[in-house]
């Protein structure tokens, strides 16, 4: 029980990064597509990222309160998110997303249609052009984005606090615990979760860094496939007879 | 096997507005960048949609706006080799070739490996992109876009990318597996000596619109337009009035020429290539006929006073003098030439013995230069 | 082809941590609920949220514990925040159950939105404005009016939109010496930044409530506001109007007004009302 802001600033960080990840790429994607209203769309989508999370808490609460549009239809479905895990993760998500969504973003707009192209070009599916040639190549955009959503996840405040609450057990993450424990005047319970959340905070910063370094290694090998080198024994006798 | 393609594409203000067709054999597709070309292939490839028109390949209708139907790039059956060759970078040459074949994955493996054999891969199989050379890239490339067995290859720039040492080859071994290929195959090229040395007919693009497929010869040796003789090359041209069966005035020079073939009666331009002309001397002899310099040997004046035909000589004012290793290109204006003219400025071209021995004029140092006859292109 | 092995692992060991952590989450509710609806048989389970002010946050945590010894059928659920957030929570239809709030101001907005039964609401705490200077002060402070001092070079006190410090500036006012002191006052954002820089010593005293004061051992209490000086800094407490448990709301109110629950507020510096 004592820990439980551990437990719950990490399922509340992860999940939040899984949709992030998974919202974030499509709608990336979708955006990138898009001709008309582009700019407004990105601009909404990353709204949150602008807005103080305190704001985007209070929104949230205006959505999911019980006088909010979406509340009420949760409401009739017995579905409580207000001063819920289920918050917690909404607001960690919403707080998070723009970071993902900008990272696979720019990712894929970058990425060289040409191979798109040439995928189609030689039959295969859109399924396994995304999966097989689009995201091998926006991997380094894309893991760092997920490092970013992660760290943000998991230091999140000001919007969980205004959805979720602050329980004890229940709802209160490390960032929560921080607070709680200087607004009480508990110095010693404040610095220890400081101390374990920045424990925490480096250690997954750091194995991300490593893998996304190693990614970027392997990929940038792979990129200067467009540079050409000059090889003069490349060409096997065989083909001197031409 | 046929190909025809008769599309129309506005984009902003750049409008594409392409005909052609090809029954075999090598096209190219002749333009300077931003002619279109690489919008023709996309939209032949399905990667772009033109906004009205027809591309039909081989009896399939690939787009037709009309009745509506736009096949989609998978679909189309077409072999597409891209400037930089877009292989897949996350994948060995072997992953990139089984990626275009369809099939079980030990048949996908069988089927892409005798490709690879086939193209002498066999040995790099197993290498990403970014640990082969070019050229092996190249023939990666390649297998990968024969293994689908396509109806048409399409190749956009493919030797823009190498240097020159390595083009020859390359070029040499493109123009093997074309000749191998019973299909269409269009090549798109903004280089005329490749346009030459590889293509059997040549559509030339100028801002979007395609002038008539013509024999790679007859652009070469006879272009008809003014656009296909830039294209094809020829540096110097003046607008031109048709004075008699075999005579034009050419009227930025301010000079009647001489011609061999007869000329038409809407002759608009005339055209002479650079080494149709030859430079006959720094004075004009008594009898009005210029010393030729030609024979490069001052001390015999016998030969320098040899009585030369005086048609088709005009005289001109050095401008611009460039040297090169071995030859000299001197820029020269017409005497008689419309001061304001563009067209007015000729080029002429010699080894640097010959202009050693016309004195080596500085500007505004007078020449003479004779076209030759044969060579005048009559333009519309 | 090794890296793209890693990667991959990497991701479906993320997918698969979040996925057992969603599931487990959802079995935990699950046993509460089978918790719930094996109780239910037995006796009835009431789950109360209550909102307090985040000061409170100790206090209510032992007496929290300590109620739950004796009312194994109430599960509290205590959710801390500045008194504002949680007044606009309720405002916006929170499952709220009971409201304790560090200001009337927060509670008066509600009641006047009808938004907690009126019958229920009472003054719960007192609390008391005190000034206090660094342990090591060598100043030798002994009531506000010494603030004001040329001894004095720096006074942290809270700003004009802190609570604390509008009852600050109440106190300087009665002794008629506030415009001495607003020159050389540094404005915290909270009662808590206050509290540190007279902690570190970086001012040589400040004005906090004596809650505060009591959770340090770096400061000392050097004097204590007379109550007629300001106004009284009041903890109100009531139910929350929505709430669907008014009873057992009622009940835990009334043991917060209870001795066992006046020893543990008297503890943390807090005057039972």
């Amino acid at each position: 029980m004592v820990f439980s802001p551990i437990l719950l600033s990490i399922e509340v960080a992860v999940c939040a990064t899984s949709v992030s990840f998974v919202l974030g790429l499509f709608i990336a994607k979708q955006v990138v597509k898009l001709r008309r209203l582009k700019s407004l769309v990105d601009g909404i989508l990353t709204l949150p990222l602008v807005l103080p999370p305190t704001v985007v808490g209070f929104f949230l609460l205006l959505t999911f309160g019980r006088n909010g549009l979406l509340g009420d239809m949760l409401a009739a479905m017995d579905v409580s998110v207000v001063f819920t895990l289920a918050g917690a993760i909404i607001a960690a998500t919403v707080v998070s997303f723009p970071l993902m969504y900008r990272s696979a973003r720019g990712a894929f707009e970058q990425f060289d249609r040409d191979l798109i192209y040439a995928g189609r070009t030689i039959g295969m599916s859109e399924t396994k052009i995304f999966w097989r040639v689009i995201m091998p190549g926006c991997k380094p955009g894309i893991i760092s984005g997920l490092v970013l959503t992660f760290a943000r996840a998991l230091g999140e405040f000001g919007a969980t606090i205004m959805l979720a609450g602050n329980i004890p057990g229940k709802t209160q993450t490390m960032s929560l615990a921080i607070y709680s424990a200087v607004a009480s005047g508990n110095r010693e319970k404040a610095y220890m979760w400081v101390a374990i959340i920045m424990l925490i905070s480096f250690t997954c910063m750091f194995l991300m860094n490593i893998f996304a370094a190693r990614t970027r290694k392997s990929v940038k090998a792979g990129a200067a496939a467009g540079s050409i080198i000059k090889d003069e024994k490349s060409l096997p006798e065989g083909t001197a007879i031409l | 096997m046929t190909l025809s393609v008769d599309i129309r594409k506005k984009l902003g203000k750049f409008t594409l507005d392409v005909r052609f067709e090809t029954a075999g054999g090598i096209l190219a597709l002749l333009g300077a960048s931003g002619s279109g070309k690489s919008m023709t292939l996309k939209c032949i490839a399905g990667i772009e949609t033109p906004d009205e028109g027809r591309i039909e390949l081989d009896g399939l209708t690939l787009f037709d706006s009309e009745k509506r139907v736009n096949l989609p790039t998978r679909e189309r059956k077409v072999g597409y080799l891209f400037q930089h060759y877009a292989l897949f970078p996350n994948m060995t040459a072997l992953e990139n070739v089984m990626a275009a074949v369809s099939g079980s994955k030990a048949e996908k493996r069988r089927i892409a490996e005798e490709r690879l054999k086939s193209m002498y891969l066999l040995d790099s199989k197993d290498k990403y992109p970014a640990q082969i050379s070019g050229g092996q890239q190249q023939r990666v490339a390649l297998a990968r876009m024969l293994v689908r067995e396509p109806n048409i290859i399409m190749l956009d720039e493919p030797l823009s990318a190498l240097d020159s040492y390595l083009k020859w080859q390359l070029e040499m071994e493109l123009v093997d597996i074309f000749r191998g290929f019973d299909k269409p195959v269009v090549y798109v090229t903004h280089n005329r000596n490749e346009v030459y040395r590889v293509s059997d007919d040549v559509c030339v693009l100028e801002n979007g619109a395609s002038e008539p497929v013509v024999s790679t010869h007859e652009l070469f040796l006879a272009p008809r337009t003014l656009a296909a003789a830039l294209i094809s090359g020829c540096k110097n041209f003046s607008r031109a009035r048709r004075t008699g069966p075999r005579s034009v005035f050419a009227v930025d020079w301010g000079v009647e020429l001489v011609t061999e073939a007869p000329v038409p009666g809407d002759v608009q331009y005339l055209g002479v290539r650079s080494h149709a002309i030859k430079a006959v001397g720094a004075e004009l002899n008594r009898a009005g006929k210029p010393a030729d310099a030609a024979s490069g040997d001052p001390g015999n004046r016998g030969a320098a006073n040899a009585p030369l035909p005086a048609t088709n000589v005009l005289s001109c004012r050095v401008g611009k003098v460039v040297r090169e290793m071995f030859s000299v290109i001197a820029m020269v204006r017409p005497e008689e030439s419309e001061p304001a003219s563009d067209f007015a400025r000729i080029r002429v071209k010699m080894i640097n013995d010959k202009w050693a021995a016309l004195g080596e004029p500085v500007p505004p140092g007078r020449i003479h230069i004779r076209i030759d006859p044969a060579e005048i292109l009559l333009l519309k | 082809m090794k890296m793209k092995k890693i990667g991959l692992l990497c991701i479906s060991l993320i997918l698969v941590v979040s996925l057992g952590l969603a599931a487990c989450e959802i079995k935990n509710s699950d046993e509460m609920g089978s918790d719930k609806d094996e109780k239910a048989k037995t006796e009835k389970t009431v789950e109360l949220n209550v909102l307090a002010a985040a000061s409170m946050t100790d206090v209510l945590n032992e007496l929290g514990e300590t109620y739950k010894a004796t009312h194994k059928d109430v599960k509290l659920n205590f959710s801390y925040g500045s008194s504002g957030a949680l007044q606009t929570q309720i405002e916006e239809g929170a499952p709220a159950d009971i409201f304790i709030s560090a200001g009337a101001k927060q509670m008066d907005a509600l009641a006047e939105k009808n938004l907690i039964a009126a019958d229920t609401r009472k003054d719960l705490l007192g609390n008391d404005v005190v000034l206090v200077t660094p342990k090591d002060s060598k100043l030798g402070l002994t009531s506000f009016e010494d603030v004001a001092s040329d001894k004095v070079k720096r006074v942290a006190v809270g700003g004009e939109n802190v609570p604390v410090g509008q009852y600050t500036q109440q106190v300087f006012e009665y002794y008629k010496v506030w415009d001495k002191i607003k020159a050389k006052a540094s404005l915290g954002e909270d009662v808590r930044q206050v509290l540190s820089w007279v902690e570190s010593g970086d001012a040589d005293c400040g004005i906090v409530y004596k809650t505060d004061a009591l959770t340090t051992d770096k400061v000392t209490v050097a004097a204590a506001a007379a109550a007629d000086t300001h106004k009284p800094v009041l903890y109100p407490e009531a139910v929350v109007a929505a709430s669907k448990n008014q009873d057992a709301a009622k009940e835990f109110l009334e043991f917060l007004s209870s001795p066992e629950a006046k020893a543990v507020f008297e503890k943390a510096g807090f005057t039972v009302l």
